[in-house]
Order: C-alpha cells, then sequence, then structure tokens
C-alpha cells in the first residue's frame, strides 16, 4: 500500500511514530540553523518590514558549509556583487524558509505522534518539498557528498556507523521528497 | 543600479529618432542580457529539479526535463535569460528551492 494518497486538495501521508519523530527533531534543527543569531519575525505592517529588510541584518555565518550550501554564491566570480545580493536578500529568504519549515512543524505536530497520517494540504506542497530538500542538503554537507562516488562509497558502509544512521535519514528524505513529487505530477 | 533586486523603477527611454545621436555609445545596464545557470551537484533529485522548473518558470515537462538532463551530464545549464534584476529574481528563487544558481553575463 502507499505511504502517499491523494485526497481531493491534500495528499496523506502515512509515516511509521518513530519517522514523526525523526522528521520532526529534523524540521527543528533546520529551523534552528535559518534562524541563527536571530532573524526578525514576519509583521503585517509594510513599510515596518520593508524597513527590517534593508536593515543591516545579523549576517547568517557563511563559514559554516552547511549554510554556505543553503546560501551559494549567486555571482560565482564577483564577490562584492555577491554581498550585495545577500545584503538585499537573505532575510526575506531566511524569514521565507523559516515560515516553511514551520508549516511542515504545525503539519507533523497534528499527527497526534505520528499515529494518524500526515495531512499535506496541496497549496503547503512546495513549503514541504523545499523543506525536505534543504535538510537533504544541509545531511549532504554533514555527509561530505560533493559527487556521485562519495554516495557510493556511503552506500558501502557498515551499518552500525554513525554516518550510516544520518545516510538512512538522507534516503529516507530522498524517498519521501519523490513520493511527494509522484503523487503531485 | 546594480545589485539592487528590489529597484523596479525603469530609467525614461527617449522616445523616437531625434535624439540617437545623443546616446551613450555603451548600451545602458538594461540591455546587457544576463543568464541565470544551474550547475549540476549529486543531491537534488532529478525529479526535484524537473518540477522546479516547470513549476517556477512554468516551462514544459519536456523543456524542464531536458535542462535538468543538460545540468546532469553537462554539469550546468543556462535556465533563463533577461536582465541582471530578473536574473538576480530567478536565482534567489532557485536557491530558496536548495539548487545551485548563479548568474552572470551572457557570453
Amino acid at each position: 500500500m502507499s505511504r502517499f494518497k491523494k485526497s481531493g486538495s491534500q495528499i496523506l501521508i502515512t509515516l511509521a511514530d518513530y519517522e514523526e519523530a525523526v522528521l520532526e527533531s529534523m524540521v527543528e534543527q533546520l529551523i534552528e540553523l535559518l534562524e541563527g543569531d536571530g532573524v526578525r519575525p514576519a509583521t503585517d505592517d509594510p513599510f515596518a518590514q520593508w524597513e527590517a529588510d534593508m536593515a543591516e541584518p545579523n549576517g547568517l555565518d557563511t563559514s559554516d558549509p552547511v549554510v554556505a550550501r543553503l546560501f551559494p554564491p549567486a555571482y560565482r566570480d564577483d564577490p562584492k556583487a555577491d554581498q550585495e545580493f545577500r545584503r538585499f536578500t537573505e532575510t526575506a529568504q531566511r524569514r521565507t524558509r523559516i515560515e516553511q519549515a514551520n508549516t511542515v512543524l504545525s503539519a507533523l505536530m497534528e499527527t497526534n505522534a505520528g499515529r494518524d497520517p500526515v495531512l499535506v494540504r496541496r497549496i503547503e506542497a512546495e513549503a514541504w518539498l523545499k523543506t525536505i530538500a534543504a535538510i537533504r542538503l544541509s545531511l549532504s554537507v554533514r555527509l561530505g557528498i560533493e559527487t556521485a562516488d562519495d554516495l557510493e562509497a556511503l552506500e558501502q558502509l557498515d551499518d552500525d556507523e554513525a554516518r550510516s544512521v544520518l545516510y538512512g535519514m538522507y534516503e529516507w528524505l530522498g524517498y519521501l521528497l519523490e513520493g511527494l513529487l509522484e503523487t503531485l505530477h | 543600479m546594480p545589485g539592487m533586486v528590489f529597484a523596479s523603477t525603469q530609467p525614461a527611454v527617449p522616445e523616437g529618432d531625434t535624439v540617437l545621436a545623443e546616446r551613450p555609445q555603451d548600451a545602458p545596464v538594461e540591455m546587457i542580457t544576463w543568464v541565470t545557470i544551474v550547475w549540476d551537484d549529486p543531491v537534488n533529485l532529478m525529479s526535484y529539479v524537473t518540477h522546479v522548473f516547470m513549476t517556477y518558470f512554468g516551462y514544459s515537462k519536456g523543456k524542464a526535463n531536458k535542462l535538468m538532463l543538460q545540468v546532469h551530464n553537462e554539469g550546468k545549464s543556462v535556465v533563463s535569460s533577461g536582465t541582471r534584476e530578473a536574473m538576480e529574481t530567478d536565482v534567489n528563487a532557485l536557491h530558496a528551492y536548495g539548487l545551485w544558481a548563479s548568474l552572470e553575463r551572457a557570453e
């Protein structure tokens, strides 16, 4: 039986309770990473919002390779232009990603600790895809996946190695992403 | 203004031919074409990359799939072109999806 089921304008995902718990924890960690030293919460006042966006943001630490992968350079050969780009985009980008991760988190928290299927509204599908993709990317950095060969090496790991557990999560997230995409299209 | 993704006002463009002689020799910034490039990475799923091209750009499944395969097989692909501002918007959107995108002047 498929774990992904279309139901009107919703997709239902059946997760085991431990899968729900692991996913919830990974989403929380992503939010923590994105918040960094603090990103101002969104406000209803568009002018205050614009002011906040323009203010010098508490920049993310791009020396963290995970942050660097989630926020790659827009200009590969022009650090000055790249810095300018970050200045104008980073705060909003972080805020949106946090909102999307929170959308996923809320849905997970409404599953009665994994006893009920996860309910993904169609309009929230992109938030799900982006959040899962971001978690996969951050795991890939921790796993040192830079080339296809790295993936092959990870498949050869013994099951009891710590990295093997992480790689299992990475693979499972890929399965989740693929399942969502197949159900959407 | 370079790098200003929020700059939306276009400079006034003179109408008619009478001012042609006074135009500077260099093309105005807005006339220079920029491109958005997506680079290959071993992490993002092929189906996901295709989905992003379809959803964000509104490309057909065939076109999205072709671009995805080009990224996969050749290491990169030009996925859109236009003004610098438009390409910054595209790159920002693709980053939000976790794709490895950058912009540069068209060759």
